[in-house]
């Protein structure tokens, strides 16, 4: 039996070689995990709700916050309208990506929402759900539905429902823009107002089937965060 | 030692097994059989019944005691195999050398034979518990059907939607009466989903343009949780929501404050 | 076959072949050549597919960025092997000639040092390293993944990366690691050590064995422009209709998969026929080592699995190109009908993966018991019955699909029924360590840790199998700590095995065993813990795949993630001794375990035709032991 013939490198050496190769390797893996996290927190910015006085919902006196977003079907639309934002694909966009939110506060939220439509997969995402008497108003008018033909995108909040955080459901459809309205920089204007829970994370998202895909109209909008999608935080103090 | 035993001229039948039961390696694997077999039968025991959810249905209950009684079923097997595993390791011989050799068994017939049957005979059980339970589901369901409600479910990217045909409702939460069985005809707006509610114990595919079919029977009062199983895209995650098994009673007032009629 | 005319020349230097095109290229002009060619065909698709470009109402348009794309993906493939020269064989045989003696020799890397491992080398021993470094090299990529999987989930709404980021990191770990799995022993053992096994000067078809490497190759970098090119949503597998609703980046899916597939097609069939037509005088089939018939039995399962992979992701490209409808219902195609494929594919495959990480395992223990194999008749009915039984489960899949219900049974029976084969599987090892002193060296470490593992792995497998429990688990946390017990646990466990015990004859030295040690229980403990937490997840009803979940997962999570970071430390453990001890290790001995195959029987560095003269075999390779 041969025995093998020891080695030309010391014990010490071979054991700083290895603690700085671990080292290294946790640095690298750590590095791709950073990397992404940043590159994925950069779309992230956050928008803060305004609060301006109080509101009574069903008796209780509550913190009355007010946020807006808009709609553009692209970034070219946008900057039409005033709106400096320049996307890397030629996808409808929401403005604002994260909301913070108060927490216990009546949410007043001002969509002005500039695209055009078709057909919801689902009409059940034609219902306002999760606001103050589940309506909206529309340019002013109240409704509680639209036309599952005649919305443009949606805004609905989800949470995890089986989360220890109050679960927070909201769901918007936007009524779409005419061809020719949309010539003319046409926009609607959707109010609507919820009331949060405690804090918590939620997201948010568009439900309607948007950016010409090639399953189900489901393009590659709705298939990354960004554009069609965000984060809701409701946050204490 | 046990080299020192084969030494000995030829015993009787009755002398061997005796012998063999003496051997210090066949004590100790029998000790270590008992604590592994013993191992298995708590973790089955304890497990499974201290992790899952409240049992809230006839299917998640049988889910249950299959996992519980497999483990059960199946320790003295792991038990054997760990045993004599973990006897080895017991056993090592450490050093820049080789050990002496062992002993030149290439095989023993009787012992593949047990073990092949034996593994049989396991496999044969379990194939007839699932298939008894699911024999008992399907009679229970064709049973069930005149009585039971139906809740058309539908999956679309990101959110499970419930329709109750016979109440004329509509709503993003899964309400059932317990003690009613229950029929969900499951399809979906887009991509594949696949419907779960967690404490029913029971889950099956959305497709689109088909409808697939479960049944149960809701036992409990509590909340389930709905989830999606079958990953769906960006929002795969948030495509839960909530509900409940509630009392009739309670089922009824829910339907008419959402603006439907209790058939 | 000109390769046995080269047994007595491998030790004088061969001059290189004069003005042979062979001897300029490697794998740089194979890069810029397929860059070369993947631009040609963007800008030729780009501009004869304008007229598709503008957005016409009609949902049967072509989609032009995909065709672009996989156009695109394609050509670089097959640029690369162009500007490698891998044709140059084929070209020279539809001329009507072939390449001279001294270009063969050249192409097998005679007297090239480090360069031949750049180059279309047809030495089997090259493309062995080759494939241990492109393993290592995909499984630190698939675990790195996998550390920013389990960070994002280490607590509820961490929200680490964001969704589009998270999903993709799903889908391209666990495709990675597919990749990695299926080769992992097959590649770098099946094609380095097991010629010299069954005493062979070479595989049979040498210059295929470069080429399955090489289109390997290919393929690594189509699969890494899916994170450039907006990730995949669909997990590795690729379920339709999502895959066909997915944005760009699927595209880099489907490539993958097509052109790997062509590589297993070709390794399979290598290995095979080397095994079948080239083992040398004596080595009749009940004296083959094992792994030889573990590996064989593997890959010659792959030959026809694989293919049903590649269909199902032509389908899916010509659905997602051309609107072909195959997985969409609404116009007449099934998504059951990919789930089919896939998983006619995917269940042989997982088998493809274990049995031989089983059968490496299997030629360690008789070495370091000193006994012989219990049952070498019982180890190969266990790798036949599973290989035979494992083309007949696939639907269990699909309980909860709502395909066919009643198929449910049936399928349960033979699922079932793979736990006897598997059970001989045990029982070998387990027969051949009783009454044994296991020697208690690195590669026996790893036998321990495979049976636990397994165990654990083949026991929850029963429950998934059995109908009932199933639709309580499918598509739960509880099926991924299953798969990640059978395929990391088990198959992952015997390739280090193969490691370490094969280390010394493909390096030259010995793996530093201390680090070995520290290695293999940080690896070892952190994955039991890590998947102990998945269990609980799953138990619990925390569906697999998600970002984000509620509450009441928290600390089963949180238990996973830890593990998660002990395999991680672990594995960089192991990847540190194996560069180190590479050029620094202990010289080792031609044979330092006393092992009885072939293998142990060359010197190091393995002569270019392994023999001087072919060996004659008398007897199996397990003649240990005293006594009858």
């Amino acid at each position: 039996m041969e025995t093998p013939t020891q080695s030309e490198v010391s014990g010490g050496k071979r054991l700083v070689s290895a603690i700085a190769f671990l080292v290294l390797g946790v640095a690298v893996v750590s590095t791709v995990g950073f990397t992404l996290h940043s590159v994925s927190a950069d779309s992230q910015k956050k928008s803060y709700a305004t609060v301006n006085g109080t509101a009574d919902v069903n008796g209780a006196t509550l913190k009355h916050a007010f946020v807006s977003e808009s709609v553009f079907p692209d970034d070219a639309t946008a900057r039409a309208n005033h709106v400096n934002r320049t996307n890397t694909h030629p996808w409808p966009f929401y403005t604002e990506e994260h909301l913070v939110l108060p927490a216990h506060s009546l949410v007043t939220m001002t969509l002005k929402v500039y695209d055009g439509g078709e057909k919801l997969n689902t009409n059940y995402f034609a219902k306002v759900l999760g606001t103050v008497d589940n309506t909206m108003l529309v340019d002013g008018q109240q409704v509680s539905s639209l036309a599952p033909d005649a919305v443009q995108h949606t805004f609905t909040i989800h949470g995890l429902p089986t989360s220890t955080q109050d679960s927070l459901f909201v769901n918007i459809p936007l009524p779409k823009m005419s061809d020719a309205e949309m010539e003319k920089n046409g926009f609607h204007t959707v109010v609507f107002s919820f009331v949060t829970g405690g804090a918590g994370e939620y997201v948010w998202n568009c439900e309607y089937p948007c950016g010409d895909g090639t399953y189900a109209k489901f393009g590659a909008v709705m298939g990354q965060n960004g554009y069609m999608s965000g984060k809701v935080s409701v946050v204490n103090g | 030692m046990a080299d020192h035993i084969e030494q000995q001229l030829a015993p009787t039948p009755g002398e061997r097994t005796a012998i063999f039961f003496k051997r210090t390696d066949v004590v100790r694997t029998s000790l270590l059989f008992i604590f592994w077999t013993a191992v298995f039968v708590v973790l089955g025991v304890v497990f499974y019944p201290k992790w899952m959810p409240l049992v809230m249905s006839t299917e998640l209950k049988s889910a249950e005691a299959i996992m519980v009684w497999f483990t059960v079923i199946s320790a003295p097997i792991a038990g054997l195999v760990l045993a004599i595993t973990s006897n080895a390791f017991l056993n090592m011989h450490r050093g820049d050398t080789p050990p002496p050799d062992g002993p030149a068994v290439r095989t023993n017939g009787p012992v593949v034979a047990v073990w092949t049957i034996t593994s049989l005979l396991f496999a044969l059980v379990a194939i007839i518990w699932g298939l008894t339970e699911m024999n008992g589901q399907a009679v229970a369901a064709a049973r069930d059907a005149k009585s039971a409600i139906t809740v058309e479910v539908t999956g679309s990217q990101w959110l499970w939607t419930f329709n109750y045909p016979a109440q004329g409702i509509e709503t993003h939460e899964l309400n059932l009466p317990v003690g009613v069985p229950v029929v969900f005809d499951v399809k979906s707006a887009d991509v594949n989903h696949s419907f779960w509610p967690v404490q029913l114990g029971v889950k099956v595919d959305a497709n689109a343009q088909v409808t697939t079919v479960i049944h149960t029977t809701p036992t409990k009062i509590g909340a389930i949780d709905v989830k999606c199983a079958e990953l769906c895209g960006l929002y795969h995650a948030y495509m839960e929501t909530n509900g409940a098994v509630m009392s009739k009673d309670d089922f009824n007032a829910w339907v008419t404050a959402q603006g439907g009629h209790n058939a | 076959m000109s390769t046995l005319d080269m047994t007595s020349t491998h030790s004088r230097p061969v001059p290189h072949p004069k003005r042979s095109l062979i001897t300029r290229l490697h794998m740089g002009t194979g890069v810029v050549v397929g860059i070369i060619f993947a631009a040609l065909a963007y800008y030729a698709l780009k501009s004869s597919l304008l007229t598709y470009t503008d957005k016409v109402a009609d949902p049967l348009t072509p989609h032009t960025d995909n065709i672009v794309l996989l156009g695109s993906m394609f050509a670089w493939s097959i640029g690369f092997l162009v500007g490698i020269g891998a044709f140059i064989g084929p070209w020279r045989w539809m001329i009507g000639k072939d390449l001279t003696d001294e270009e063969i020799l050249y192409m097998a890397g005679d007297g090239q040092g480090i360069k031949r491992y750049f180059k279309y080398c047809t030495d089997h021993k090259v493309v062995g390293i080759q494939y241990l470094v492109g393993v290592m090299t995909l499984l630190g990529v698939g675990g790195t993944m996998a550390m920013m999987i389990r960070t994002n989930l280490a607590r509820p709404g961490g929200h680490f990366v964001t969704a589009t980021v998270y999903n993709s990191l799903v889908g391209l770990h666990g495709i990675t690691m597919i990749i990695a799995m299926i080769i992992v022993a097959t590649g770098p053992f099946g094609n380095y050590i097991m010629p010299i096994m069954i005493g062979a000067y070479d595989m049979a078809f040498p210059r295929l064995n470069a080429l399955s490497w090489w289109v390997l190759f290919t393929a690594i970098p189509v699969l890494c422009s899916a994170w450039f090119l907006g990730g995949i949503p669909t997990g590795w597998t690729a379920y339709a209709p999502l895959s066909v609703q997915a944005g760009p980046g699927m595209n880099a899916f489907v490539a993958t998969i097509i052109i790997f597939a062509v590589s297993t097609a070709v390794a399979g069939m290598n290995i095979t026929t080397t095994v079948v037509a080239m083992r040398t005088k004596g080595m009749k089939w009940n004296r083959v080592p094992i792994f030889v018939i573990g590996s064989t039995i593997s890959v010659a399962l792959a030959i026809p699995a694989f293919p049903t992979f590649m269909l199902a992701m032509v389908q899916t490209g010509l659905d997602r190109t051309f609107n072909t409808g195959f997985f969409d219902a609404n116009m007449g195609g099934s998504g059951w009908l990919y789930a089919n494929l896939f998983w006619i594919m995917g269940h042989p495959e997982v088998y493809v993966i274990l049995i031989p990480g089983v059968a490496a395992l299997m030629e360690i223990v008789p070495v370091f018991v000193r006994k012989p194999l219990f049952s070498y008749n019982a180890a190969i009915m266990g790798f036949a019955g599973i290989a035979g039984l494992s083309v007949l489960v696939w639907a269990h899949h699909m309980y909860i699909a709502g395909w066919a219900p009643s198929l449910n049974g049936p399928f349960m029976v033979t699922t079932e029924m793979i736990s006897i084969p598997t059970g001989l599987l045990f029982l070998v090892l387990i027969g051949t360590l009783w009454r044994g002193k296991p020697w208690m060296k690195l590669p026996m470490l790893s036998v321990f840790a495979f049976i636990w593992d397994f165990l654990i792995g083949g026991i929850t497998g029963i429950y998934l199998s059995d109908v009932p429990a199933d639709g309580y688990l499918h598509g739960s946390m509880y099926v991924t700590a299953h798969f990640h017990f059978t395929l990391m646990g088990a198959a992952l466990t015997g390739a280090i095995g193969g490691l370490a015990y094969w280390y010394p004859k493909m390096t030259g030295r010995m793996l530093n065993e201390r680090a070995g040690y520290i290695s293999f229980w940080f690896v070892q403990i952190g994955f039991n813990v890590l998947f102990l937490g998945m269990f609980m997840a799953g138990a619990e009803g925390q569906p697999r795949r998600v970002m984000d979940y509620a509450a009441v997962f928290a600390h089963s999570n949180m238990i996973s993630t830890i593990g998660a970071y002990g395999v991680g430390i672990g594995m960089i453990i192991l990847l540190w001794a194996v560069i180190h001890s590479w050029t620094k290790g202990t010289i080792a001995p031609m044979n330092p375990w006393g092992a009885k195959t072939l293998e142990w029987t060359v010197p190091y560095p393995v002569p270019l035709t392994n023999f001087d003269e072919l060996p004659v075999i008398t007897s199996d390779p397990y003649g240990y032991g005293k006594g009858k």
